[in-house]
C-alpha cells in the first residue's frame, strides 16, 4: 500500500500498461477483455484522482519517482507532475473509461483494439509526466505505434494512407526533436538527460543555437498540435480513424504538442521563445511568428471547416482552429493567456471528444457522415440533439460553458501583448459559431425527410452514460473554472518567470 | 641438455580460444561427414581427445581447486556432449551436425565471456594487449565483435535448420562452412596486422561465396554466388594492393606500426593517401557502403535466406571491426583526409539505401537496401573518431545483427514451404493468419526503423549521440531524415501484414522447434535490451579500447 501511495505517478502509468498486456494475452471471450480494460482505466482514474488529492499547486513538480534506466547516458525513468501535467493526466484518465465504454460494442477484434488504447494511455501519461528528456522522447514516439494500428486496422476505407501519413508526419517531427535533444545534451555539456540538467545546459546556448533548437522542438510539437502548415495529416487521420481513435487523437494526443510547447520550447529556449512569439527581435525576428502561425491556424481551420460536407471532417478542421487558440495563448506569454491556453486544452479535449463520440454514435446508426444526408433529426432523436447542441455550444465558446472560460482569457491576455493577433483570432470564434451552428441547423432542424432519418433511433442508456460525465464537466468548468486555474496558474507562472526575465 | 621449449613459438592460445573451439567443431564435422555411418569411430576418439585436453588444462591452468580453469571444464563438457550427441542422434545425421555446430558456437560464446572476465578485464575497462608477435589484438573491439558474431551464428543455426532441409540444400558442408566463416569474422575483428587481417577476410569470404551458392538448383543463388565471388575477389585484390602500398610507405605490416610510420614527417603522403583510398574500397565493399554496395541486393536476394541473415548480421559486424581498426588505428594520422570522405560515404549510404528500398517489391531486396542504409548509420560512429563513437558503432552493429536476424527469420518461416522469393504482397493479411509471426516481424521492423523502446532505437541513439558529440550535426540530421524515409518502407511491410486482407493463395508459414527457439530468443533480446540496454551497452562502452 505504501508503495502505491509513494509512487502514484508510476502506478497511474503502469495500471493501463499492465491492463494492455493482460487484455492482449486474454484468450477468453470478448467480454472479459472489455471488463479488464474498463477496470484498468477506472483504476488509472482513481490513482490519478488520488494524485490530485495530495497535490499542492504551489509546490512545483512533485510526486517524483525515479528509476535508473541507461546509466551510461545518464538517463533515468523519472516521472513527476506539476499543475500542467496533472490536468492533462486527469483529462486522459477521465476520458479513457468513457472511450472504453463507447467502444463496448466494437465487434471487430475488440481485444487488440482495447489493448492498443490502454498502451496508448500509458504512453501518453508517460509523455505528460516524464522529467527526463530521453524518456519523454521514448514515450512521445511510442504513442505512434498503437495509434498507427488503431487507424490502420480499425479505420475507414482509406485507412492505410491515413495511418502511414500520420506515422510519418509525427515521426519526422519526433526525430527532429531527438536530434535537438542530443544537440542540447552534447553542446550544453550535460551529464544526464534529466530535465533540470538540460535546463542548466540550455543556458550556455547562443541565441542562434536557441533559434535552431527551438525550431527543431517546434516542428516536433507543431505536427502534433497540429499547426498550419503541418496539419494536413489530421483531417485524414480523423476521417479514417474509428470513433474511439478520433476521440483519443483529438482529445488527448493533440495536447502532447501544446504540452511540449510550454514544458520544453518555452523553458529550454527562453530567448528564442520571446523573440519568436512576441517579435522582440529585429528584421525577420521582428514578427511574432508563433502568433502569426496560430492566427493562420485559427482562421484557416475555421474557413475550411465551414465548407466541409462531412461532419467528422468539419470537427477535425475545427480542431485545427481551436488548437490555434491554445497555441495563441501559450505564446502570448502572459499569465492570463498561457494559463488559459492550458485550460483551453482541457476544454477542447472535453468538447471535441464529446463531439467525436456523438458523431460516432450517429455513424453507427446511419453509416454516413454527410451532413446533407441528415435533416430534422431533432424531432426524431431529441436526446441526441440535446447533447449535440450543448456540446456544439461549448465548442463555440458560449459563456457559461467550458469553451468560453478558456477562449476568452486567451484573447484577453493576447490583446495585452499583441492586440492585432487577438483581434484577428476573435474572428475565429465568430466563424466557429457560424460553421458549428450551421451544421447543427442542417442536421437537426427543418422537416424530417427520408426513411433513414425517420428510422434513426435515439441514444441508448450506455451512450447516455458516456455523455453525462462529459456534459457535467463541460457545465461545471463553464460555471466555476477557478479550481482548474488554481491548479494550472502557479505552474504556468513558474514557466513564464524563466521566459520573460 | 638444452631446453627445447625455447625453440617453440610462444603462442597465447587464450587470445584465440573461441576460434579454436569453432575450428575443432569444423574438423569434427568434416571428419564425421567422411566417416558417414561409422561416425561413432570419429566421435568417440575426438570426444575423448577433447575431454583429455580439458583434463590437462584443468590440471595445468587451474590456480586452485576452488578456481578451476573454465576452458578445461568446458572442453570436458564438450567432449562428453559430443559423444552423447552422436549416440543420441544416431538416426538423424543432419540434426546431429547442426547440434555439433551449435555446440561449437556455444562453446565459443562461453569462451568469449571467459576472455572478458579472466583475461581482458582490468576491473573497469577492457585491457588492450597484443599477442602472437603483435598480430592478434586482445582488446574491447576484438571481444565485442566475437559476441556479435558468435551470437549471430548461434541464432542463425537453429532458425535456418528446417529451412535448408526443406529446400534440399542441406549438405554436410553447410555447417562447417558457416562456422569457418564465423571464425574468419572473429579473427577479422582481432587482426592487428594486415596479413592476419587479409587471411581472416579471405577465410570468411570464401566460405560465404560457397554458402551463397549452396542452393545448387536455384539460378538466383548461383548468380548471386558468382557475382559475390567476382566482385569480392576484385575488392580483396584492391585491398591487398592498398596494404602493399602502405607497407612500401611505412615499412610496417602491423597496424600500430603503420600509424607510427605515417606520423613520421618524412613519410610519402601521396602514396599513403592512395593506399588509404584502396583500403577504403576494399573494406567499403565488405561493409556495403555506397558506392561499393552494388552486389548487396543481388546477393541478399539470391542467397539462401538463412545465409543472408548470417551475412547481414555477422559479416557487417566483422567488416566494421576491421574498418574501425584500420582507420582509427592505422590511418589515424591521416584522419583529416579520410574523415570527410568516409562521412560523405556514410551520408550517401543512408540516403541511397533508404531511397532505393522505397521502390522494392521483393522483401529480401528491400532489406538488402535497408542494410546499406544501416551501414551508413554504423559509419557515423567511425567518423566520430572518439571512444563514444567506437562503442556506438560496436553497439549499433550488435543491435542491427539481432534485429536483422529476427526480420529475416520471419522471411525464412514464410519461404520454407513457398519455394520462391517473398514479395510484399505475400505478407498480406499475415496479421490475421499468423498473428504471432506478424507480431515478431513487426517488432523487428520497428526496431529497424528505430522506434523506441526497441533495440534498434538504442542503437541509433548511440550513434547519433556520438555524432553530435563530435560535431557531426549535419550527418545526424541526414540520419534523422533518412530514418523517416526508411520508416515508410518498414511501414509498407507492416501495412501489408496488418492492414491488408489475406490473399487466398498466400504462402503458409512453417515453423520448427529450432526456428521457434532462435526467433524467440532474438525477439526477446529486441524487447529486453530495448527496455534495459544497460547490460550490453555498458560492456560496449567499456570495450572502446583498441590495441595500438
Amino acid at each position: 500500500m505504501e508503495f502505491l501511495t509513494d509512487n502514484l505517478v508510476t502506478v497511474t502509468l503502469l495500471v493501463p500498461l499492465v491492463g494492455a498486456i493482460v487484455v492482449g494475452l486474454l484468450t477468453e471471450s470478448d467480454d472479459s477483455a472489455r471488463w479488464v480494460a474498463l477496470g484498468a482505466s477506472v483504476l488509472a482514474l482513481v490513482s490519478s484522482l488520488w494524485l490530485l488529492v495530495g497535490f499542492d499547486p504551489a509546490a512545483g513538480t512533485q510526486a517524483v519517482d525515479s528509476l535508473a534506466w541507461i546509466p551510461t547516458l545518464g538517463s533515468s525513468l523519472t516521472l513527476g507532475v506539476d499543475g500542467i501535467s496533472l490536468v492533462l493526466v486527469l483529462l486522459t484518465t477521465f476520458l479513457m473509461p468513457l472511450i472504453v465504454v463507447a467502444a463496448w460494442d466494437h465487434g471487430d477484434r475488440i481485444k487488440g483494439y482495447l489493448a492498443a488504447f490502454l498502451a496508448l494511455e500509458a504512453a501518453v501519461i508517460g509523455v505528460f509526466t516524464a522529467q527526463d528528456l530521453l524518456v519523454f522522447y521514448v514515450f512521445f514516439e511510442f504513442t505512434l505505434v498503437p495509434m498507427y494500428f488503431i487507424i490502420g486496422i480499425w479505420g475507414g476505407a482509406n485507412r492505410r494512407y491515413a495511418a502511414v501519413k500520420f506515422f510519418l508526419y509525427t515521426l519526422l517531427g519526433g526525430l527532429t526533436m531527438l536530434a535537438a535533444i542530443l544537440y542540447l545534451y552534447t553542446a550544453g555539456g550535460a551529464t544526464s538527460f534529466a530535465y533540470p540538467d538540460l535546463l542548466q545546459a540550455a543556458t550556455s546556448l547562443s541565441l542562434v543555437e536557441q533559434r535552431w533548437l527551438f525550431l527543431a522542438f517546434f516542428v516536433g510539437f507543431a505536427v502534433k498540435v497540429p499547426l498550419f502548415p503541418v496539419h494536413t495529416w489530421l483531417p485524414d487521420a480523423h476521417t479514417e480513424a474509428p470513433t474511439a481513435g478520433s476521440v483519443f487523437l483529438a482529445a488527448i494526443m493533440l495536447k502532447m504538442g501544446g504540452y511540449g510547447f510550454i514544458r520544453y520550447c518555452l523553458t529550454l529556449f527562453p530567448d528564442a521563445s520571446r523573440e519568436l512569439s512576441l517579435g522582440t527581435g529585429s528584421g525577420f525576428f521582428a514578427v511574432p511568428w508563433m502568433l502569426v502561425l496560430a492566427v493562420i491556424g485559427i482562421l484557416y481551420g475555421a474557413l475550411v471547416a465551414l465548407v466541409q460536407p462531412d461532419i467528422k471532417k468539419l470537427v477535425a478542421y475545427s480542431s485545427v482552429s481551436h488548437m490555434g487558440f491554445v497555441v495563441l495563448g501559450i505564446f502570448a506569454l502572459n499569465s492570463t493567456a498561457t494559463s488559459a491556453g492550458v485550460v483551453q486544452m482541457v476544454n477542447h479535449g472535453l468538447s471535441t471528444g464529446a463531439l467525436f463520440l456523438l458523431i460516432g454514435f450517429l455513424y453507427d446508426r446511419r453509416h454516413t457522415r454527410e451532413i446533407s444526408a441528415f435533416g430534422g433529426l431533432a424531432k426524431q432523436v431529441p436526446v441526441y440533439a440535446g447533447f449535440f447542441l450543448l456540446v456544439v455550444l461549448s465548442s463555440l465558446a458560449l459563456p457559461g460553458l467550458n469553451g468560453f472560460v478558456g477562449e476568452f482569457p486567451v484573447l484577453l491576455g493576447t490583446f495585452q501583448e499583441v492586440p492585432w493577433a487577438a483581434v484577428l483570432g476573435s474572428f475565429g470564434a465568430v466563424l466557429a459559431a457560424l460553421y458549428l451552428l450551421w451544421a447543427y441547423q442542417r442536421m437537426f432542424h427543418g422537416p424530417l425527410v427520408g426513411a433513414a432519418n425517420e428510422s434513426t433511433t435515439d441514444l441508448t442508456a450506455r451512450e447516455i452514460g458516456v455523455m453525462v460525465p462529459l456534459v457535467v464537466l463541460i457545465v461545471a468548468i463553464g460555471v466555476y473554472p477557478q479550481p482548474l486555474y488554481d491548479l494550472v496558474e502557479p505552474a504556468v507562472d513558474t514557466v513564464l518567470v524563466g521566459v520573460t526575465q | 641438455m638444452t631446453d627445447l621449449t625455447q625453440f617453440l613459438p610462444d603462442i597465447a592460445w587464450s587470445s584465440v580460444a573461441p576460434e579454436i573451439a569453432m575450428t575443432v567443431a569444423v574438423v569434427v564435422l568434416l571428419l564425421m561427414t567422411v566417416a558417414g555411418r561409422r561416425r561413432m569411430w570419429v566421435a568417440t576418439p575426438m570426444g575423448l581427445a577433447i575431454a583429455g585436453v580439458g583434463v590437462a588444462l584443468l590440471v595445468v591452468e587451474s590456480t586452485s581447486p576452488a578456481d578451476p580453469s573454465l576452458p578445461g571444464l568446458l572442453a570436458i563438457v564438450a567432449g562428453v556432449a559430443l559423444v552423447a550427441l552422436t549416440f543420441g542422434l544416431a538416426g538423424v545425421p543432419r540434426a546431429l551436425h547442426a547440434w555439433i555446430a551449435g555446440l561449437g558456437a556455444g562453446a565459443a560464446l562461453v569462451l568469449t565471456a571467459w576472455q572478458i572476465f579472466d583475461v581482458a578485464w582490468t576491473g573497469s575497462l577492457f585491457a588492450a594487449s597484443t599477442t602472437m608477435e603483435g598480430s592478434v589484438a586482445m582488446d574491447g573491439l576484438a571481444i565485442f565483435t566475437r559476441i556479435t558474431v558468435y551470437l549471430s551464428t548461434l541464432l542463425v543455426l537453429p532458425i535456418g535448420f528446417a529451412y535448408v532441409r526443406d529446400r534440399n540444400i542441406h549438405r554436410p558442408e553447410f555447417e562447417p562452412l558457416l562456422l569457418l566463416s564465423a571464425v574468419g569474422m572473429a579473427l577479422l575483428g582481432a587482426a592487428n596486422d594486415v596479413i592476419t587481417l587479409f587471411i581472416a577476410l579471405e577465410v570468411l569470404s570464401i566460405a560465404l561465396y560457397v554458402l551463397t551458392g549452396s542452393a545448387r538448383r536455384d539460378r538466383r543463388s548461383q548468380e548471386a554466388a558468382v557475382k559475390y565471388f567476382v566482385l569480392g575477389a576484385v575488392a580483396s585484390a584492391i585491398l591487398l594492393y592498398g596494404f602493399a602500398l602502405s607497407y612500401i610507405a611505412t615499412g610496417s605490416l602491423e597496424l600500430p606500426g603503420i600509424a607510427l610510420g605515417m606520423a613520421d614527417p618524412g613519410s610519402p603522403l601521396r602514396l599513403l593517401a592512395v593506399s588509404m583510398v584502396l583500403v577504403l574500397v576494399g573494406v567499403g565493399f565488405k561493409v556495403a557502403l555506397v558506392p561499393f554496395q552494388l552486389w548487396v541486393p543481388d546477393v541478399y536476394e539470391g542467397a539462401p535466406t538463412n545465409v543472408t541473415a548470417f551475412m547481414g548480421a555477422a559479416t557487417k559486424a566483422a567488416g566494421f571491426a576491421a574498418m574501425l581498426r584500420l582507420f582509427v588505428v592505422a590511418w589515424a594520422p591521416l584522419a583529416d583526409l579520410w574523415v570527410p570522405i568516409v562521412a560523405v560515404l556514410a551520408g550517401l549510404s543512408m540516403a541511397y539505401g533508404a531511397w532505393a528500398a522505397l521502390v522494392q517489391d521483393d522483401v529480401k531486396r528491400l532489406l538488402a537496401y535497408s542494410a546499406v542504409a544501416h551501414a551508413g548509420y554504423a559509419t557515423i560512429g567511425i567518423v566520430s573518431l572518439s571512444d563514444a563513437g567506437l562503442s556506438a558503432t560496436m553497439w549499433y552493429l550488435f543491435t542491427y545483427a539481432i534485429t536483422s536476424i529476427t526480420a529475416l527469420g520471419g522471411i525464412i518461416a514464410i519461404e520454407r514451404r513457398n519455394h520462391r522469393a517473398v514479395s510484399i504482397s505475400d505478407l498480406n493479411g499475415l496479421g490475421r493468419t499468423s498473428p504471432a509471426l506478424a507480431a515478431v516481424m513487426s517488432l523487428a521492423l520497428l526496431s529497424l526503423a528505430g522506434i523506441p523502446p526497441t533495440l534498434g532505437f538504442e542503437g541509433k541513439l548511440g550513434v547519433f549521440t556520438a555524432g553530435m558529440l563530435s560535431g557531426l550535426t549535419w550527418l545526424v540530421v541526414l540520419g534523422v531524415v533518412t530514418s523517416v524515409v526508411s520508416a515508410f518502407y518498414y511501414l509498407r511491410l507492416m501495412g501489408a501484414m496488418f492492414l491488408t486482407d489475406p490473399a487466398p493463395d498466400a504462402p503458409v508459414p512453417a515453423y520448427s522447434h529450432g526456428w521457434n527457439a532462435g526467433v524467440t530468443v532474438a525477439a526477446g533480446l529486441i524487447v529486453y535490451l530495448g527496455l534495459q540496454p544497460s547490460i550490453l551497452l555498458d560492456l560496449a562502452e567499456r570495450a572502446a579500447v583498441l590495441a595500438r
